[in-house]
Order: C-alpha cells, then structure tokens, then sequence
C-alpha cells in the first residue's frame, strides 16, 4: 500500500466524524433551499422538485407575506447602526488606549463587564424610557438601542487593535503641526480599518440576526426586521400552511450573512479567536 | 505623547452617554423595580408599590418559573457538557495536522453567523419533521421502523430535541477557541512527552488540560452568558405558547411583561415589578458562575 502511509490511515476516523458534521450541516441547509424551491404538496409527499423549480415562492414570501418590507428593514436597520457604532466606538476606543487618565481602566471595566450584562436585565428601563418620550415603534429608537447595546464590544474591540498600532505615526503627525483630532481622523482612523472592517463585519451579522430587542421595540408589520418577520410567518403557518413560502423567509434570512461568510470567513474566524482568547 | 483634554472629552462622551443610557441607569432602575409591585412597564415610579422580597416570593412560588429554572439548568449542564466534550474532540482532530483543516473549522462555524430563528425552523421543520424529515428518512431507509417513528417534537422530548438542536450550533464557536488555545501552546513540549513514551492521552491530560484552563475558564463563563440569554429556540420549539418543556426564564419573563399571555401564570402575578426580579435573578447567576469559575481555576494560573 504506497497510496496510504499508516499515518492517513489511522486518520480516517478522524476524517468520518468531521466529514459526517460537516455533511449533516450541508444537508440541513441545502434541503431547506430545495424546498424553497418546490410546492409545499411536494415537500410533505417527499418529492421535491418534481413539477420544476418554483421561483414563485419567493415572489410569494416577498410580496404576499410582507417579507420584502422586513428584508428593507433588516438593511436599514444594519447598515446605518453599522455605520454609526463605528463612528461612536473608534474615538473612544483610540483614547482609551493612547491616553493614561484617571478612570481608564474602570472605564475598560465597565464596557466588558457590560459584555456580561443579560438584555432582560436592562429591557424594563429602556421600555418605559421609550414610551415615555413617545419613541416606542419608530425605526430611529430600534437604531439608537442598536447603536448603544453595541457599543461597548466594538470599543472593546477596537481598543486592544489601536495598540497594536505604533505611535509614530502621531509623533510625527504632531511635528508636523496636526492637531490630535485631526490626526486621529485623518491618519489613525483610516489605518485602524482592518479592525473596523472586522468589526463591522461581526456586529452586521449580530444586528442581521438580532431577535430580542427588535420583538419588543419594532412588533408592528411595517417596522419587523427579517427575524421577527420570519418568526411571524410561523406562528400564523396554521392559517396559511404555506410552508414552502415559509422556507423561501427562512432562505431569504439565512443568505445574506451566508454568503458574507463564504467570502469572508478567514477574517472571521480570525476574528473571533483573536477576540476570545484575549478575554 | 501630547495630552488633549478636549480631545479626550470630545472623544470619550458619546460612547459613554449611550454606555449611561443603556447600561448604567437601566440596571439601577431594574433592580429598584424588582422590589415593587409594578403594574405595567411604563407606569412612573410615582406608581410603584413597595412590596420588599414580594416578587421574588411569587416567582419562587411558581411551577412554571420553576420549571424554566430547571429547563436553563439543565441546558447549561448536559447542553455544556455535550458541547464542550465534541469541541475539544474537533479541536484536538483539527489541530492534529488533517488534511482541510480551514474547510471543516469554518463548515463547522457556520451555524454561528446564521440567523437563530432561519437555523431553528430547518432544525424543526425538516430534521425533527414525522412526515418528510430528515431523521424520518434516515431510519426509515435503514430499515430501524421505530427510530422513524421517534416523535421529536412531542412533549415528552421536545426538551432534548430543542437541546441537541441548540448545542449543534454552539459546537462552532468553541471548536474555534479550543483551536486557538492548543495551537498556543509550544509544540516542544509535546515533543519533549513523545520522546518520553507518553501516549496521546497522556499528552492531553498533562500537557493540553493544564495548559488549557484559561480557554476552559473564559469558555465557561462565555457558555453561562449565552445560556443565560437563550430565548429563541424556546420560541422556535413553542411559537404559540410557552410550553413547560421548552419554557426558560427569558420566555417567562416576556409572557410576564409583554405578552398578552395571561394563561402563562395566575394573572396577579402579572407585574412587571416581578420581570424585572427575574432580570435581577439571571444577572446574579452570571455573577455566581464567573465567582465559582474563577474560585475554582484561582492558583492554577500556569505561565508559558
């Protein structure tokens, strides 16, 4: 036997368990995207696909169940909590890890300790809070609470990646005559994108599948995100009974951060082990 | 390098205006509140009637807060032993020099970045499903009529259906931190053991354990938070009512304040003063575990 060395074979256990995982997984999902695919007749007959392919379940799902109004919601929730957490996040990470005051490390304290905050600690508060100012139901508060929840990871985050960065840069900023702000956002923050990229990239898949704060503060139709969108589908599945058009939601909720994925796992995965292990 | 005062204001305040506002003073008011009677949420303070330990009392004295306290117990326990038990098996596979190490590291992570509620229903709609489901045909075709027959969902097993569903998915996350651990640690030492005639079990018990404990301590505290937080696949598992197989105190808590749900519990206990104390409750017990995770890993701290 030249083809195998003893030392493949005795691997080939190994490579079962995980190749069955990983089977197991692609089955999970790669059904559900067929059955997206097929009438619902065929799925509880077990024979998918035999009428063709139905690309009109997702016409259904988008427009007859609403789902096209949650997946606008999702993006607009996302996109612009993104953006602003970073904006909210970098300063306050660069000077908390540039600058020795008093208060730096208790503020450091704070923000991870917040990490291990439950929300149903802090959801009573941020109701009454909210129907006091009127806010409950409008997409601005499910952004702001977004922005806020977020925040304290994403300094987190980015304070042990603004170490990494060396100080020359700033020294030779100030020789120059730049102020430190404009130093900050002119040299700084452009360099600390790596980790604002990264960091983005988590807390957009995060917000994307964000469940909790959106059932309580966004419950009405035209403000669900895709989540609570989906979980809505299901609950009225008995009066509708479409579940073909129910896994086309769950495909249109799965996709985006998917293929995000596919493209950008490495950096993810780094991520989140880089993240993790410092902790 | 320079000091800027104004810089250091203007840079600092916004984080830590939001940090005040969704932090800071709603966990003072929670646990304020968890000591009143509270009507509805958003009644003013002006509103509130002082009733001491009074919720807590009611809370203990239900059989369904009960019940979700043994459901979370239970998935902390089993669901963390199980899960804890694959990742360091994966972790120990894929750090053992196979062949796609970064294929299956990141097939295994993928249920992390998808959205629970997408994973949730194709775990109950198709793999649990007694009609067309996954399990269903897998037994069926191998001939084991009664392993088919097995109904997942009923409410006898819902709990451990929802369990193995829910740990399937965490595997990922730790599988990565395990990966990291291991891959930190110098490969001399293994190669020190292996010329000493220590088998990989050795190995592992004196070279992977010890040098592991900051991993395993970070993790349990990580797998405490997120089991604190599980809401989802109970909602997932019961989308109509909360179930006594399925129910978990954030469920109960929501059916409590939020929920038009008032078969869930004797509709007096409905106060919003008792939510708040099982907010109070669940943030002790992440308090509880990272003290006993860090009492028990305290002098065991091994520098490498």
């Amino acid at each position: 036997m030249k083809l195998f060395n003893k030392n493949t074979i005795k691997k080939i256990p190994s490579y079962g368990i995980l190749s069955l995982w990983v089977l197991f997984t692609a089955v999970l999902i790669g059904w559900i995207m067929i059955a997206s695919l097929s009438t619902t007749r065929e799925i509880f007959t077990n024979t998918l696909l035999k009428s063709g392919v139905h690309f009109s379940n997702y016409t259904k799902a988008l427009i007859n169940h609403n789902v096209g109004q949650y997946f606008l919601n999702s993006l607009l929730y996302t996109f612009s909590a993104g953006f602003s957490i970073l904006i909210i996040s970098a300063p306050c990470a660069y000077v908390l890890a540039r600058f020795e005051f008093k208060g730096n490390k208790l503020i450091q304290n704070l923000f991870v300790g917040s990490l291990g905050v439950p929300i149903i600690m802090i959801i009573l508060p941020l109701f009454a809070l909210a129907s006091q100012l009127r806010m409950t139901n409008s997409r601005i508060l499910l952004i702001i609470l977004y922005i806020c929840i977020t925040t304290p990871f994403t300094v987190f985050f980015l304070l042990s990646f603004f170490k990494t960065l060396s100080t020359s840069f700033e020294e030779a900023a100030a020789i120059d005559g730049c102020s430190p702000i404009r130093t900050f956002w002119t040299i700084m923050f452009p360099l600390a994108q790596p980790g604002l990229i990264t960091v983005g990239i988590f807390n957009f898949i995060a917000l994307w599948n964000e469940y909790f704060i959106a059932l309580v503060f966004a419950n009405t139709s035209e403000q669900r995100p895709l989540a609570v969108g989906l979980m809505t589908m299901i609950q009225s599945m008995r009066y509708t009974g479409d579940w073909a058009g129910m896994f086309a939601a769950v495909v249109i909720v799965f996709v985006p951060t998917f293929l995000l994925y596919i493209f950008l796992s490495e950096k993810i995965i780094a991520g989140v082990t880089g993240g993790a292990i410092k902790g | 390098m320079k000091q800027s005062k104004s810089m250091m204001v203007l840079f600092l305040t916004p984080a830590l205006v939001t940090f005040a506002t969704v932090f800071i003073y709603p966990i003072i008011r929670t646990v304020f509140m968890s000591f009143y009677y509270v009507k509805t949420v958003t009644d003013s303070f002006g509103k509130w009637e002082f009733v001491g330990f009074g919720n807590y009392g009611k809370l203990m004295a239900s059989s369904m807060f009960i019940q979700s306290l043994k459901n979370l117990g239970n998935i902390w326990l089993w669901g963390g032993i199980g899960v804890f038990l694959i990742a360091i098996l994966f972790s120990m596979i894929l750090t053992s020099g196979v062949k796609g190490k970064s294929f299956y590291r990141a097939a295994i992570y993928l249920p992390n970045v998808v959205s629970a509620i997408a994973m949730a229903t194709m775990w109950i709609q198709y793999a649990f499903n007694s009609k067309y489901g996954l399990f269903f045909q897998f037994f069926s075709f191998l001939g084991m009529d009664n392993a088919a027959a097995f109904q997942w969902t009923s409410p006898d097993n819902q709990f451990y259906a929802m369990l193995i569903a829910y740990s399937f998915g965490m595997v990922g996350y730790y599988v990565l931190i395990f990966m990291a651990g291991i891959e930190k640690i110098p490969s001399d030492y293994y190669e020190a053991a292996k010329l000493e005639g220590a088998n990989m079990f050795h190995q592992f018990r004196h070279i992977t354990i010890p040098l592991m404990t900051d991993v395993f301590r970070t993790s349990i505290v990580m797998w405490s938070i997120s089991t604190v937080a599980f809401f989802i696949w109970s909602q997932v598992f019961s989308p109509l009512d909360p179930d006594v197989g399925t129910i978990v105190p954030m469920v109960y808590m929501y059916n409590l304040v939020f929920g038009r749900n008032l078969t869930l519990t004797d509709p007096t206990l409905l106060n919003a003063g008792a939510g708040a104390a099982v907010g109070v409750l669940m943030t002790l017990l992440v308090l509880l575990t990272f003290s006993m995770v860090n009492l028990v890993f305290r002098d065991k701290k091994l520098e490498f």
